[in-house]
């Protein structure tokens, strides 16, 4: 009963509201070369996002009535929602096919995948023209339930409940609550299978938006099968993101992080580049397939035709047979370089779909203003600095306390 | 001819079915490269004799301490205790000095036996306290043979420990050693490097800096300074 003690002593002394109050203040060095690039734009962003809800959508937006979606949109919704990918496809790794050697780096991963969707919804909100219509379909004043959209919100919604439950026993680690850990870890499983389900659906879903403006997106890009495509690109799209990320934190929270995971490391992102070579190997495939289906190879000799190669062999093909050699000779350095590759390809692709192959026959194209790249990157700082506030202060890194795994 | 004629490739959907079964053939040659290649590549390091992380055997259900000592708790509750793997692939052949008898009690941090190279020693502490109720009187019939199985007749002593929860909470268990193995290797590459230059006349005879291979054995040449050093930066269990 000593950790009984302890916990209590941690606490002592402070009301919740004391102890949050401390845990609220910044810690750390202040002029750091991140926060003295992010901190200015932020504030530029905070301000043109007042100016947005102020003056509205046209102030600060190129965006048209032709080309209602942006890039907030095109490039915090979309490619964000895929990049968060990782969380579903380990979860189901860990909890389902039981393998323990990725356990180390899930909370981290549902924690990046959490807060991707809440803010990646917050940035559909800046995109809209009424933003306060967002609540229909889950009030129901309108629940528009013909459209895939209908589908996406609720997806969004339930999907940010099973992550937060899914994340919550760090929190009540955080705070010491251990009835609330017991009973918050009892529902980790079903969190986990019920999120798996929705992040498969909305995945897709995402893809299925676009079925509707067959006639605007580039031939190259439009499919019928764009669900299928976004879905198995998410997975490895997903997991890049997670070597990318790890290999971030390995520095710079080089102190929250225990010395057996350091080790289990290596280990882990060679699995991973495993299975990013295994997924992209079908994926191309995949893409070859529906290419010959649509019989457009007369478009491939024109600008968009390049492009559309670049994408395919310059940043498919060759991380796919970077992940393959570099698995087998456990060379870390290029499986980093093949993870950056594949994430510059998903973003490629999903800004084709979305924005650059969307009207691309339109005499005045949609190119977003200075402001709205501002705002984008403000969105994505903000979400690393609350990233670097939770990872500093909840055991999401570092072990566990012990009392956490009694239990177990 | 009548009655025959060319069908339209493409309104068939036949393309599509050939580049399907492409990519069914292709799978199998592509599956079984990115699984098999790690083996080979171990078969060859191991013929010619290089020392790398992949040869090293680290059976999954023992406990290994900081200092290359592993532990195997048996039915009865006694454990054996012996040195690890990628000790006795450093050091190459050598004999054990045994101190202890059965019956005498030790201290997690006391010194277990001294692993002895015509004259070279390394202090080997042990891992766990207790009684110790058994020695190995065979282990030193077959020093070289010792490499082949270092967890089965390689066992050194039987303890029966007084403290054995407690004491192997800091060990490493299953796909952890393994990791902690690969990380031992190369901080053994790094150590070597440096200290090759303190105390090597020649340099550069063991290993490249730049990550080259390392030979089976390598400290077993080198003079007895690197011993020390390595007993101290590696097996010295109260530091660790």
């Amino acid at each position: 009963m000593n950790n009984n003690q302890q916990i209590v002593l941690d606490n002592d002394g402070k009301s919740i509201w004391k102890f949050l109050a401390g845990e609220l203040k910044p810690r750390g060095k202040w002029f750091t070369p991140f926060n003295i690039i992010s901190v200015p734009i932020i504030l530029l962003g905070l301000a043109l996002i007042v100016i947005r809800f102020w003056k509205g959508l046209g102030e600060v937006s190129n965006v048209t009535q032709e080309v209602p979606w942006g890039l907030w949109k095109g490039f915090n919704v979309v490619t964000g929602v895929a990049f968060a990918g990782g969380a579903y496809v380990l979860t189901f790794m860990v909890y389902i096919m039981n393998m323990r050697k990725y356990h180390s780096i899930i909370r981290v991963t549902v924690l990046n995948g959490f807060l991707a969707y809440a803010f990646y919804a917050g940035a559909l909100v800046l995109d809209l023209g009424r933003p306060w219509h967002i609540f229909n379909p889950i009030i129901g004043n309108s629940f528009g339930a013909s459209s895939v959209l209908f589908l996406v919100a609720w997806h969004f919604l339930l999907y940010m409940v099973a992550q937060l439950i899914e994340f919550s026993p760090t929190i009540a680690e955080w705070l010491g609550a251990r009835r609330a850990h017991k009973i918050l870890s009892g529902m980790t499983m079903a969190a986990v299978i019920f999120g798996i389900t929705l992040s498969m659906l909305h995945q897709s879903g995402l893809g299925a938006l676009f079925l509707m403006a067959k006639e605007k997106i580039h031939p190259l890009w439009y499919n019928e099968f764009i669900p299928v495509m976004f879905l198995v690109s998410s997975i490895f799209a997903g997991l890049s993101m997670v070597i990318f990320e790890g290999s971030i934190s390995d520095k710079v929270f080089f102190d929250q992080i225990s010395n057996k995971t350091k080790l289990a490391q290596k280990d882990i992102i060679i699995g991973l580049s495993k299975i990013c070579a295994g997924t992209m190997f079908a994926y191309f495939f995949l893409q070859l397939l529906v290419f010959i289906h649509g019989q457009h190879w007369d478009l491939l000799n024109t600008g968009m035709g390049h492009w559309f190669l670049l994408e395919m062999l310059g940043f498919v093909l060759v991380p796919m047979i970077l992940f393959f050699v570099s698995y087998r000779n456990n060379n870390i350095t290029m499986i980093r370089i093949a993870a950056i590759l594949t994430m510059i390809g998903v973003i490629m692709n999903r800004l084709n779909v979305s924005i650059i192959g969307y009207r691309w026959d339109a005499v005045v194209r949609y190119v977003p203003s200075w402001m709205e790249v501002i705002v984008a990157l403000t969105v994505i700082f903000i979400q690393i600095w609350i990233f670097r506030w939770v990872i500093n202060r909840m055991p999401v890194l570092r072990d566990s306390p012990s009392w956490a795994n009694e239990h177990k | 001819m009548d009655g025959f004629s060319y069908s339209d490739i493409f309104a068939t959907k036949g393309i599509e079915y050939l580049i399907i079964i492409t990519f069914l053939i292709l799978l199998v040659p592509f599956w079984l490269v990115l699984n098999k290649q790690k083996q080979i590549s171990s078969t060859i390091q191991k013929a010619l004799g290089f020392l790398s992380a992949s040869i090293l055997k680290i059976p999954q259900g023992l406990f290994y301490s900081r200092n290359h000592t592993w532990m195997h708790m048996e039915k009865s509750g006694t454990a054996k205790v012996g040195v690890d793997d990628l000790l006795l692939h450093i050091t190459g052949a050598v004999k054990f000095k045994i101190h202890k008898n059965p019956g005498d009690e030790i201290k997690k941090g006391d010194l277990l036996t001294e692993i002895d190279q015509n004259g070279k020693l390394l202090r080997i502490l042990s891992p766990v306290s207790g009684k110790i109720t058994n020695i190995n009187s065979t282990i030193n019939e077959n020093p070289s043979m010792l490499n082949e199985d270092p967890y089965g007749k390689g066992w050194i002593y039987k303890i029966k420990p007084s403290n054995w929860v407690a004491e192997t909470k800091t060990c490493y268990f299953a796909e952890e050693a393994t990791n902690w193995s690969a990380a031992e290797l190369e901080r053994f590459k790094d150590f070597l490097a440096v200290s090759m230059k303190n105390y090597a006349p020649e340099p550069s005879m063991v290993i490249l800096q730049d990550g080259g291979e390392l030979c089976d054995h390598s400290l077993s040449a080198l003079p007895k300074e690197i011993w020390r050093d390595f007993e101290e930066e590696f097996l010295d269990l109260n530091r660790l």
